[in-house]
């Protein structure tokens, strides 16, 4: 067996609410193997977006471990977990999340910004740019380069903000309902472009979604009840 | 990278930023204008001042002093060059049977020229003032009028035709339509013993022949004084101390080292003066200590306003505050997905950071280029204004100037940008520490 890429070990996440604890993670374990594609189901409230946001090192968990290729990482100094995301973990969200003020090309470049100095980028900015128009030929959208997202259909900036996931190269995408806000013949040209891209690449994948046949197309189903996970197999 | 990418995109995107740049442009402008106009002013009035004075002066003598050995004293100080010894005293003038005009404001302290009917008479040795102080050049000043000009350089003093002559300033001789030759009377008074003991104020009369016009650049000197040979107005006031003196004007070889030589002038006046009764007699300063009230008065006037100027300086900041905080409050959307993609709270904070320095290095640079500017073309500016609206923003026959004075200070270029490069940055540290604050899955799970 080889190691899991990301795993969640006896994770559990607690908010405080005032004086009450209000537990919503109560000991996840989760692992996510190189290559693989899992659907994560439950219902509304039941803790999907918690663990995600865990598992992606933008929320701390109140205990248990989160394992990057084996090795602990949820409490790495700040900076550590910054470029861990960068380097290793592509998010995709319900709402995309484009910065409105720039393009579409640039709003996939900023991936490759982030973690370069202004002198590195200068260097580098040709190739940044062909690597970014590349992925969103890949995406199909070679002809809106140049728009900002308030120029862009529902589908189409989602699909931006797939490109900007991989742009930096991860090896795991977090996609928290990436589908949730478009119509179902979007969704499923969405979808299809999303899955292609993640068998290509080989990256794991983890998918948050309501969607029960979506999830059935997954390697593998889990599902979130009560701050816990239960699998089960998922292709037929 | 992306910060400062990001800060340019956030600040072309939003034009309200250029708002908080013209305000720091404008106090940048307004503190390099103002202060190189005031410096500039403050110079020509040294200059004006030092024209008008003696490098050093001794003064405050009792009324016992000598002048031989004063003056001798003085002439072993290696610095010194040469000695005039004046007496300074008090009068009025006015035409034989005539009263003086009223002055406009009683007591105000003349900047620009001789209102004061009262003035100053100096009795001075025409030969040894002409080598101690400018008094030739003054006598030669290009304003003066030829029909106006003392008719022997040589000889300004001496009598005609055994009536002494004096000396008026320029604008004095002719706002009162004198003219070379015309007689005056100069009304003064001295104390004297009765023979009760008491002592009792003399009136004394000099009856004067205009010998001509001074012109320094001063134009409270000129107004305020009038010259006449020392050896006549010592015989009218003090025919009893053929060696009196009232004041020593000192010229020195090396102009650098007046404090120095003025202590040593100080020590060596005191010994000569020196009476065994610890009282130090006579007072030595040179030109600068003379008048250092009136300079730092001028001094003080530009202190005064760079307040002021600073006080705009940090409104306009507070304008900066406002528009970044809005951008700030609307822009926290965006840190859920930057820390997504890899940014640190730090790099949050330094994106606004940028925004805010961005814009204050802008106002900064645009206001000291413009400003500069302004101060090097502020002649041709005035003329300019003079000419399409006969507005006069600087009435430069007021101060005796020929054109708008401006010196321009680097370093207090400097001091401003330093400045409004601090208060930028306080002004940008709040919301940026604000955005740094913000919590990123608010804005991942919002919408
Ligand atoms: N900052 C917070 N403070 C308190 N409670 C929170 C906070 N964030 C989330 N919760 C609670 O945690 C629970 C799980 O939320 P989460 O967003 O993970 O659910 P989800 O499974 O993603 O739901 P959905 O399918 O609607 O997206 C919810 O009951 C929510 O109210
Ligand atoms: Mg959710």
């Amino acid at each position: 067996m080889s190691t899991p890429v990301l795993a969640a070990a006896n994770v559990t996440k607690s908010y405080r609410l005032g004086k009450r604890e209000i537990p919503v993670l109560r000991g996840v374990d989760l692992a996510l193997m190189p290559g693989e594609r899992v659907a994560l189901l439950g219902a509304s409230g039941a803790g999907k977006s918690t663990l995600l946001h865990v598992l992606g090192l933008l929320d701390a968990p109140t205990s248990g471990q989160v394992l990057f290729d084996g090795r602990p990482v949820h409490d790495l100094p700040v900076a550590e977990r910054a470029r861990l995301r960068h380097e290793h973990t592509g998010f995709v969200f319900q709402f995309y999340h484009l910065i409105p003020e720039l393009t579409a090309l640039q709003n996939v470049l900023l991936a490759r910004m982030m973690a370069t100095s202004t002198l590195a980028y200068w260097r580098t900015r040709g190739a940044a740019r062909a690597a970014a128009m590349d992925l969103l030929a890949q995406v199909g959208l070679q002809d809106r380069l140049h728009h900002r997202p308030s120029e862009l259909s529902g589908g189409e900036r989602q699909r931006v903000a797939i490109a900007r996931a991989l742009l930096a190269e991860p090896k795991v995408v977090l996609a928290d309902e990436p589908t949730g806000n478009l119509d179902s013949a979007t969704a499923a040209g969405v979808v299809e472009l999303m899955f292609s891209i993640q068998q290509q690449r080989g990256l794991a994948f983890l998918l948050v979604t309501h969607n029960e046949d979506l999830a059935r197309r997954c390697d593998r189903i889990v599902r979130m009840r009560d701050g816990v996970v239960q699998g089960e197999p998922a292709r037929t | 990278m992306y910060r400062l990418f990001l800060a340019v995109r956030y600040l072309l995107t939003r034009p309200i930023n250029l708002l908080g740049m013209a305000g720091i442009l404008v106090s940048v402008w307004a503190l390099v204008v103002v202060v190189s106009i005031f410096s500039g002013f403050l110079q020509q009035i040294e200059l004006h001042v030092r024209s008008a004075s003696a490098d050093i002066s001794v003064h405050e003598l009792p009324a016992w002093a000598e002048w031989t050995p004063l003056e001798r004293a003085l002439r072993d100080d290696p610095n010194v060059a040469d000695t005039a010894r004046r007496l300074v005293h008090y009068g009025m003038l006015s035409r034989p049977g005539q009263r003086p005009a009223s002055p406009p404001l009683l007591g105000r302290s003349a900047l620009h020229g001789g209102d004061q009917p009262f003035l100053f008479v100096l009795g001075i040795d025409a030969a040894a003032e002409a080598r101690v102080t400018g008094f030739g050049s003054w006598l030669e000043n290009p304003e003066i009028p030829a029909e106006l000009r003392v008719a022997d350089r040589t000889r300004p003093l001496a009598a005609d035709a055994g009536r002494p002559r004096v000396l008026v300033g320029l604008e004095r001789l002719q706002r009162e339509g004198l003219h070379r030759g015309d007689t005056v009377v100069l009304t003064s008074g001295r104390l004297q013993s009765e023979p009760d003991g008491q002592k009792g104020l003399q009136q004394v009369t000099l009856e004067l022949v205009v010998a001509g016009a001074f012109k320094t650049h001063h134009g409270g000197f000129d107004g305020n004084n009038v010259f006449v040979d020392h050896e006549v107005l010592r015989a009218a006031l003090f025919p009893d101390a053929p060696d009196g003196v009232q004041e020593i004007a000192v010229r020195c070889r090396d102009a650098a080292t007046l404090d120095a030589t003025a202590t040593r002038l100080q020590r060596a006046v005191a010994r000569v003066l020196d009476r065994g009764d610890d009282r130090a007699y006579g007072k030595v300063q040179t030109w600068r200590e003379k008048n250092g009230q009136f300079l730092a008065s001028v001094e003080h006037q530009r202190g005064l306003l760079k307040i002021v100027l600073i006080v705009i300086m940090v409104t306009a900041a507070f304008l900066m505050l406002a528009t970044l905080s809005m951008m700030v409050t609307e822009k926290t959307s965006d840190i859920g997905i930057l820390t997504a993609m890899g940014a640190t709270p730090l790099g949050v904070l330094q994106v606004f950071l940028a925004c805010g320095l961005t814009i204050t290095a802008a106002g900064v640079v645009l206001g000291l280029l413009l400003g500069t500017v302004t101060s090097v073309f502020l002649e041709e500016i005035r003329q300019f204004v003079l000419w399409a609206t006969s507005i006069d923003l600087f009435p430069l026959k007021v101060y005796n100037l020929d054109r708008v004075p401006c010196a321009i200070d680097p370093l207090w270029l400097l001091q401003v940008a330093a400045m409004a490069l601090a208060v930028g940055t306080v002004v940008s540290a709040w919301p940026a520490w604000r955005a740094a604050r913000h919590d990123p899955l608010v804005s991942l799970r919002g919408n």
